[in-house]
C-alpha cells in the first residue's frame, strides 16, 4: 500500500465512523478523514425527541467525543460540505472552496428530511427533526410554543407528537399516506394509525394535502384543500427520509434513489465505497437495488465497506429490524427481501 | 514562444483586408474591430465561450445576456433571433445543452446561468413595439418548396426567404409548426405565442400551404416543374414500438399520437392508473398531461436511473410536484390485458453496466426479475424515427432534394432542427446560386472591462415562477412557467461571467510581478514555457513551469477564467487587455 493513502469518509454517522474505524483497525498508517456537514461529533439520532423534552442531557446523546477520534488518529472536519466529487482526479470540493485529495473513498452520507415536491414552495417554513443542529435551533421554540401542525407523520413524526403531547402542547396532524416513503399507507392502515392516535387527543386530519401556508407576525395559518384552517406557531413535515447525495450528481457514479452499490457495497467508480442509509444496495433475493434504514444496518454496511475497500470481498447482509411498529401498524423499513411496487399482481 | 494572438503577421492577405475595411472610428475613441478567419480565433471562441459553442444554432449567449443586464430586452431578442428564429418559443421548451456546458456549473462556481430563462425574459420583457430586423437580399427567381413547417422547415424558409428565394412551406396537418404545435403541450408553449413567432416568419412573403402532402396533394412531376429545390423537413413521425406482447391492446398509445391527440383537443382515455414508459421530453409531457386528463396515479417508467433521463431538472421537478412517480431500473416485457383492454405491465429489473462505446452505461435486464403493475392506459414514448417513405426513389430522381432537421439527423430537439434548418438554407442558396454569399468570422473588438462585480458569481440561481396545483388542474391549458419579472432577470443577468470577453496580457509590457497570478481566484493566469495549439485553433494544455530560465511567456486560461476583472485591476503595466469576441456572419 502506498504511504500516501488517504481514506475520506463522507458522513459521521454510525456508517461513517464504523467504516472509519474498521479501516484504522486494519491499517494502522493510513491518513483518514471523515468530513461532516454537522458540526457535532457522533451522536445518537434517534435520541433527539428525548433531548428537546430534556429527558436526556446532550451529552448522553453523543456516542464519540472529539477525543475519541484523536486517539484513533482520525481526522475530523466537521462543518464542511463536500459539493462535488471529481472521480477522475479525485478530488473532493468542499463548499467553503477547499478540495481534498482521496485515494479511497466512502460515502457515508446518510440521509436527509424529505419535502414533498408539492411543498417545496413552503420549504422555508416547514421544519424537521434530522439533526442535532435542527434542534438546537428549535429546542426553545418549541418549548415555548403551544399550537403544532405536523404534516405526514412518519416513524420519527409520531414519536415527535407522542413529546409534544406530554409537554401539553395542541397538534393537529395531517397524516400523508405517501409519509412512509416508499410505502403508501393503505386506508385500513390509515384507520388504525389514526384511532391509536386518538388516545393522545390530537385533531387528526386525512384524505386531505395542504393548499397554503401563510406566515403571519411569527405564526402560521394552514389551510388544507377541503378547506380545514388553522393558527399555529409552529409546522412539522415528517415524512421520511431520503439519501443526502446531491454533491455526487454528475460525478459518473451512478445514481437513482441511493448512490448505486453491488453487494460488496462498490459503486461503479473503482475505490469509492458507499453504506449506510445513502446506499442503494444491489441484493440477489429480489433481484434489485435497495435501500436500507436503521442503525444496525449502518453499522455492519460501514464495516463491511471498509473491508472490501481494503481488498476483502464480504457480502452485505440486512441486519436488526426489518419492520417497525407504526403506532400499531407494522411496516416494512426496509425493501431488503421483497419488493412489490404492486402487491395486488405480484408475479 | 508567444502566446499572443493578434500580432499582424497571424493573419492572411484576406483578413488583413478585413482589417483594413472594416475599421471603424467614433468621435470620441478610437475602437477597431477585426473580423478574423484565423483558426486560433474559432477556436478561441469554441473553447472559451462554451455555452454559445454547445447550442447547436451557436446562439450568442453572453452577448444577448449582457444585453439583458442593460435592460436592452429588444436588443437582446434580436440576438438571439440572429441565431435562432424562435426565441420565445425556445425560451420555454429548448433542451437547453448551452447550461449544462456553462462554465458556472463547473466544481467550485456554483450552478449554471438560468439562459433559458433569460432567452424567454427577452421575448416576454421586450417593448411591444419592438422592430423585428431582417437583412433581405434582392429577390432571385428562385422558387424553393418545402415539405414539413416544424422547426426546420420554418428556420430553412426563413433563410431562404431572406435570401431573397421564393418559399413555399406544404404542410401535410390543419395548422403549421410541426411538433411545436402537435407534440409540446400547450401548458408549456402557448399557442398565441408559438403563431406570432410563426407568423414573424411568414410575413417575409413566405406562402404556407396546410393539409397538402407532397405526392398526394401536389404530384412530383408538379414540383419538378415549379420549383427549383425541395427540402425535405418533416421530422421524425413514425414513432418507435416497445416490440413487446400486449402493444395492440385498447388505451396502448403512443406517446406522439396521444400528445397530437390531446394538443387537438381530444380526451383519449387514460384512466385512474397510467403507465408512461420512456425517459425524454415526450414522456413528461404525455404523463403531465395523463394528469390533466384524470389520471390519479401516473408513473414515468425508465429503464436507467433518473440521473440518465433526457430531460432538464425542471421537467424532473414540475413531473414530480404534480405527483406523477418515477420509476427507474425496470424495463417492461409485456402488457397484459383484460379482453381487449390493458390491466397491467409486467415489468423487468435492470441493473447498469458499462461498454466501451458510446452511450458507455446501458441498462441490461436481470434474468427472472419480473412483477407486475396494475394500469389502465399505458402510453408508450420511446421517441420516433423518420418516415423514411418520404424519400422514395420517386423523389430522390429529382434535382436539388435537400433534406433538413430531425428527418436528416434522427430526433433530436428543436434548437438542433432550427440549426440544421438554417444550415440546409446555406447549402441550397450555394446550388442555385453557385457561389457562397455569407460566411462566418470572428468579430474582434477591443473592449473596456465589464462593471461586473465578484460578488456576482455567489448569487444563487434564481427559481423560475410557476402556477400552482389548483390552477394547473382548473385549466389544463394554462401555462405553468410565468416567467422571471424584470428584477429577476437583472439579477439572474448578473450570474453570467460573459465569457465572450477575452483577457489577454502582453508578454512583452508584462513585468512578471505575479500580481495578478496573487489576486486571481481561479487558477488561470500561468507562467508557460509552452502551449500546444490543436489542429482545431484551440489550445491545448498550458505547460507551466516554475523554473524562470524556461518561462517564455505569462498566459491568461480563458477556458478558466472567470473574468472577473481583478487581474485588470492590479497590473501596475496596464499590459493586460480586454476584446470582445463574437462570432458572427458575414457577406463573402
Amino acid at each position: 500500500m502506498p504511504d500516501n493513502d488517504h481514506y475520506v469518509i463522507i458522513g459521521n454517522g454510525p456508517a461513517g465512523n464504523h467504516a472509519a474505524a474498521t479501516l484504522r483497525e486494519k491499517d494502522k498508517d493510513a491518513k483518514i478523514t471523515i468530513i461532516s456537514d454537522e458540526c457535532t461529533p457522533f451522536y445518537y439520532k434517534h435520541k433527539l425527541t428525548d433531548f428537546i423534552a430534556d429527558d436526556i442531557a446532550a451529552e448522553k446523546l453523543m456516542v464519540n467525543f472529539l477525543d475519541s477520534y484523536k486517539v484513533k488518529d482520525i481526522r475530523i472536519r466537521l462543518g464542511q460540505k463536500v459539493e462535488k466529487i471529481d472521480t477522475d482526479s479525485k478530488l473532493l470540493f468542499l463548499r467553503h472552496r477547499e478540495k481534498i485529495k482521496y485515494t479511497k473513498l466512502v460515502i457515508a452520507s446518510g440521509s436527509r428530511a424529505r419535502v414533498l415536491p408539492s411543498m417545496s414552495g413552503y420549504a422555508d417554513h416547514l421544519k424537521s427533526i434530522t439533526s442535532y443542529t435542527d434542534v438546537m435551533e428549535y429546542k426553545k421554540q418549541i418549548r415555548k410554543a403551544k399550537a403544532f401542525f405536523i404534516f405526514g407523520g412518519d416513524l420519527v413524526g409520531f414519536k415527535f407528537v407522542r413529546m409534544l403531547r406530554s409537554m401539553g402542547k395542541i397538534i393537529t396532524i395531517l397524516i400523508c399516506p405517501n409519509a412512509f416513503w416508499p410505502y403508501d399507507l393503505t386506508d385500513d392502515m390509515l384507520a388504525q394509525i389514526t384511532e391509536s392516535l386518538l388516545k393522545f387527543n390530537v385533531n387528526i386530519i386525512t384524505n386531505d394535502d395542504i393548499l397554503t401556508i401563510k406566515s403571519q407576525n411569527g405564526s402560521f395559518q394552514v389551510k388544507t384543500q377541503k378547506g380545514v384552517e388553522t393558527n399555529v406557531d409552529m409546522v412539522f413535515s415528517f415524512n421520511g427520509l431520503i439519501p443526502d447525495i446531491e454533491f455526487a450528481k454528475g460525478s459518473g457514479i451512478d445514481i437513482d434513489h441511493g448512490i448505486l452499490v453491488n453487494e460488496y457495497l462498490k459503486t461503479n467508480v473503482n475505490s469509492i465505497y458507499a453504506c449506510g442509509s445513502c446506499a442503494q444496495i444491489y441484493n440477489r433475493a429480489p433481484k434489485s437495488y435497495t435501500t436500507s434504514i436503521g442503525w444496525p444496518n449502518a453499522v455492519v454496511q460501514g464495516e463491511v465497506a471498509a473491508l472490501n475497500l481494503l481488498g476483502d470481498h464480504k457480502v452485505i447482509e440486512s441486519v436488526g429490524q426489518k419492520y417497525f411498529d407504526l403506532e400499531g401498524v407494522k411496516i416494512k423499513t426496509t425493501w431488503w427481501e421483497d419488493i412489490d411496487i404492486d402487491k395486488d399482481h405480484n408475479a | 514562444m508567444g502566446v499572443k494572438l493578434k500580432k499582424n503577421d497571424c493573419y492572411s492577405k484576406e483578413e488583413k483586408f478585413f482589417q483594413d475595411k472594416n475599421k471603424i472610428y467614433s468621435a470620441q475613441s478610437v475602437k477597431p474591430i477585426v473580423y478574423s478567419t484565423d483558426i486560433r480565433d474559432f477556436g478561441q471562441v469554441a473553447k472559451s465561450i462554451p455555452c454559445q459553442d454547445a447550442c447547436p444554432a451557436k446562439t450568442n449567449i453572453p452577448g444577448y445576456i449582457r444585453a439583458v443586464y442593460e435592460k436592452r430586452y429588444g436588443r437582446a431578442y434580436e440576438l438571439n433571433r440572429s441565431a435562432n428564429i424562435l426565441p420565445g418559443i425556445l425560451g420555454r421548451i429548448c433542451a437547453r445543452p448551452c447550461e449544462s456546458a456553462c462554465r458556472h456549473g463547473e466544481p467550485d462556481n456554483g450552478q449554471s446561468v438560468g439562459i433559458c430563462h433569460l432567452k424567454r425574459s427577452c421575448a416576454d420583457l421586450k417593448p411591444v413595439s419592438h422592430r423585428i430586423i431582417e437583412g433581405l437580399y434582392s429577390p432571385t427567381p428562385k422558387k424553393v418548396a418545402v415539405a414539413g413547417s416544424g422547426p426546420a422547415g420554418l428556420a430553412a424558409a426563413h433563410d431562404l426567404a431572406i435570401l431573397g428565394h421564393r418559399v413555399v412551406i406544404f404542410e401535410r396537418l390543419a395548422k403549421p409548426g410541426g411538433m411545436l404545435m402537435y407534440g409540446i403541450p400547450e401548458f408549456r408553449l402557448p399557442r398565441d405565442l408559438l403563431m406570432l413567432e410563426i407568423n414573424n416568419i411568414l410575413r417575409l412573403g413566405i406562402q404556407l400551404k396546410t393539409n397538402k402532402t407532397i405526392g398526394v396533394d401536389i404530384s412530383l412531376n408538379q414540383l419538378k416543374e415549379e420549383y427549383d429545390a425541395l427540402i425535405v423537413a418533416t421530422g421524425c413521425v413514425s414513432p418507435r414500438k416497445l416490440d413487446i406482447p400486449g402493444e395492440d391492446l385498447e388505451n396502448v398509445h403512443n406517446g406522439l399520437e396521444f400528445m397530437k391527440a390531446v394538443n387537438e383537443g381530444q380526451t383519449p382515455f387514460v384512466g385512474d392508473k397510467v403507465v408512461v414508459i420512456g425517459a425524454g421530453f415526450t414522456a413528461v409531457d404525455c404523463a403531465r398531461s395523463a394528469i390533466r386528463s384524470g389520471g390519479g396515479d401516473v408513473s414515468i417508467n425508465i429503464r436507467k436511473t433518473v440521473e440518465y433521463m433526457r430531460i432538464d431538472e425542471t421537467e424532473k421537478h414540475e413531473a414530480q410536484f404534480e405527483g406523477i412517480k418515477t420509476n427507474s431500473l425496470i424495463q417492461p416485457s409485456r402488457i397484459i390485458g383484460d379482453g381487449n383492454k390493458v390491466a397491467a405491465v409486467e415489468f423487468l429489473r435492470t441493473r447498469m453496466e458499462k461498454i466501451d462505446t458510446p452511450p458507455y452505461r446501458i441498462s441490461v435486464p436481470i434474468e427472472n426479475s419480473q412483477f407486475l403493475v396494475s394500469a389502465d392506459s399505458v402510453i408508450a414514448a420511446l421517441g420516433q424515427t423518420p418516415n423514411e417513405n418520404m424519400l422514395s426513389k420517386d423523389l430522390s430522381i429529382l434535382d436539388g432534394v435537400f433534406t433538413a432537421g430531425d428527418f436528416a439527423t434522427g430526433s433530436s430537439d428543436v434548437i438542433s432542427a432550427i440549426a440544421g434548418g438554417r444550415k440546409c438554407a446555406r447549402a441550397i442558396d450555394e446550388y442555385l446560386i453557385g457561389e457562397k454569399r455569407k460566411q462566418s468570422v470572428v468579430r474582434l473588438e477591443n473592449h473596456e472591462t465589464t462593471d461586473r462585480q465578484r460578488a456576482y458569481d455567489f448569487i444563487g440561481k434564481v427559481d423560475m415562477n410557476t402556477i400552482d396545483m389548483e390552477e394547473r388542474l382548473s385549466d389544463s391549458t394554462r401555462e405553468v412557467e410565468t416567467g422571471y419579472n424584470e428584477d429577476q432577470t437583472h439579477e439572474e443577468a448578473k450570474r453570467c461571467y460573459l465569457c465572450n470577453l477575452k483577457y489577454e496580457i502582453d508578454p512583452l509590457s508584462c513585468i512578471y510581478c505575479s500580481a495578478c497570478i496573487d489576486v486571481a481566484p481561479k487558477d488561470c493566469i500561468k507562467m508557460i514555457e509552452n502551449i500546444i495549439v490543436n489542429p482545431d485553433g484551440t489550445y491545448g494544455a498550458y505547460e507551466e513551469t516554475r523554473d524562470w530560465n524556461k518561462i517564455v511567456s505569462i498566459a491568461i486560461d480563458n477556458a478558466n477564467c472567470i473574468r472577473c476583472g481583478q487581474c485588470l485591476a492590479v497590473c501596475p503595466m496596464d499590459c493586460i487587455s480586454v476584446t470582445k469576441t463574437e462570432l458572427i456572419e458575414i457577406d463573402t
